[in-house]
């Protein structure tokens, strides 16, 4: 009982980072991924292909790779130490940890926008021209809310992913859920600890999928 | 040349267009007064739509000279600077063929959007604007109903009250009841009819020969990208001069 009741806490402990990665990641990730997509939609040739090339790499290795990469790069490659790095409660693990995760989803996020984008249309690009709204009016009241009804759920797909890749942060010894687990099991020789942290990964990917219908339930009032 | 006695609110003047190889306006030329109604007929693949396209600056044309309520849109093929091009789309309306009601809005919101943000029109100003026009299209009650939930007709004549919105001076509609049955295809002329009495001005493209018969002042047959023939719509319909026009009425 007392194991159980240690484990919880850590567990607990753990979940702020889980949390944090999964909060700061989405928070990063969706702007930067309408920005890819913009960019990988590009007329101009060659930024379209830098924009296609920045996708097809960060979507086609792995993201453990790329957490690895963005936190010993700098100093493996340019011998920069950023070990020491702190930026209020963050060190530089958790920073590294969100900046891989949202490049990484940013890239998967701008194809399943450019999907939405592409699918709009052309008649809804006229009707707002000729009634004279702007670039920017057209792009931000006519297109966008209804592309954001068109991927909701291709992007709900993508959070609760995000929610289990959270667990990759172990390979960088960020302190998040599955890293205390993992010591958890080790300390205790059980599984307990592993399937209390299945429990709370699933009870979070819960509530999360009830906010998310309810949200598309909101868009419904319109086919 | 334009007669200084006439008030013309569209002119085009030998404006040419190609899509690549193909040279879909070759050289066309008509005029508008204000209060006239004209409609433009002619076989699929003629130019219709893309001259249509090309007065409402959804195209740009490669030469002539396009002038829409006294404002130079273009001259030579080159064309006016984005602010008066912006100042002259508010002298036109478009109406689709499909519509492009934006989905997301409720209808009323179709019609005010852009009085409010492009027009800068206060709310009430707007309010009263939607409401006036939406009794005039007999949808007074489906203000606050989505697009989704209207018959097409019922959409295309929301789309209508959409491009009276801002009182432009002349309106275009591209094949505004191909899409529609024929039962719905009845609403929307009758609308169109109604506004044909009050001297709006209007560009027509149509396959609905009676209508352009009765409806339409003037009517311009278009075929391969040239005007073939042109002149008062009954005249035209019941005793067209060129081969190519008769073939084509042949076939209504």
């Amino acid at each position: 009982m007392q194991a159980l009741q240690s484990t919880l806490i850590q567990l607990a402990q753990g979940f702020k980072f889980t949390f944090g990665i999964f909060f700061f990641t989405l928070i990063f990730s969706i702007p930067l991924g309408l920005l890819v997509s913009r960019g990988r939609m590009s007329k101009i040739k060659i930024v379209s292909l830098i924009f296609q090339l920045y996708i097809s790499v960060l979507r086609g290795t792995p993201l453990m790779l790329q957490l690895l990469l963005v936190y010993f790069g700098p100093y493996y490659i340019f011998g920069v130490n950023l070990g020491s790095i702190q930026v209020g409660p963050f060190n530089y693990r958790f920073i590294a940890t969100i900046i891989a995760f949202s490049l990484n989803y940013a890239a998967y996020f701008a194809e399943i926008f450019r999907g939405g984008i592409q699918s709009m249309s052309k008649g809804q690009y006229e009707a707002a021209t000729v009634l004279g709204f702007s670039k920017m009016q057209t792009y931000f009241k006519i297109i966008l809310p209804q592309v954001v009804k068109r991927v909701l759920p291709s992007v709900s797909n993508e959070i609760i992913t995000l929610v289990k890749d959270t667990s990759l942060a172990q390979v960088l010894s960020v302190t998040e859920m599955f890293t205390k687990a993992s010591a958890a099991a080790s300390a205790q020789v059980s599984v307990v600890p592993f399937i209390v942290a299945g429990a709370f990964y699933y009870a979070m990917n819960l509530i999360i999928e009830t906010i998310l219908n309810r949200v598309e339930k909101s868009m419904s009032y319109y086919s | 040349m334009p007669d200084a006695n006439k008030d013309i609110v569209l002119e085009i003047n030998d404006i040419h267009k190609s899509f690549g190889d193909l040279e879909v306006l070759k050289g066309i030329t008509m005029q508008v007064e204000r209060g006239e109604v004209v409609a433009v007929i002619g076989p699929s693949g003629g130019g219709k739509s893309t001259l249509l396209r090309c007065a409402t600056t959804l195209e740009k044309v490669d030469s002539g000279r396009i002038v829409i309520g006294g404002d130079v849109l273009c001259e030579k093929g080159s064309y006016c600077d984005r602010k008066l091009e912006k100042e002259i789309r508010s002298k036109f309306g478009l109406v689709f063929q499909n519509f492009n009601l934006f989905p997301h809005f409720s209808v009323k919101r179709n019609i005010t959007e852009a009085l409010i943000h492009v027009h800068k029109k206060s709310k009430e100003e707007a309010d009263e604007i939607c409401s006036r026009l939406l009794a005039k299209m007999d949808l007074k009650e489906k203000a606050d109903e989505y697009p989704c939930n209207l018959s097409g007709g019922q959409q295309q004549r929301v789309s209508i009250a959409r491009a009276l919105a801002t009182n432009p001076e002349i309106i275009f509609f591209d094949e505004p009841t191909s899409a529609l049955d024929p039962e719905l295809t009845k609403g929307v002329l009758t609308v169109i009819k109604e506004l044909a009495k009050e001297k709006m001005t209007m560009v027509i493209v149509t396959h609905e020969m009676s209508f352009a018969r009765d409806v339409a002042d003037r009517i311009v047959f278009m075929d391969g990208g040239v005007i073939v023939e042109e002149g008062p719509a009954y005249e035209l319909v019941t005793n067209p001069k060129q081969e190519r026009t008769k073939s084509f009425l042949a076939g209504y």
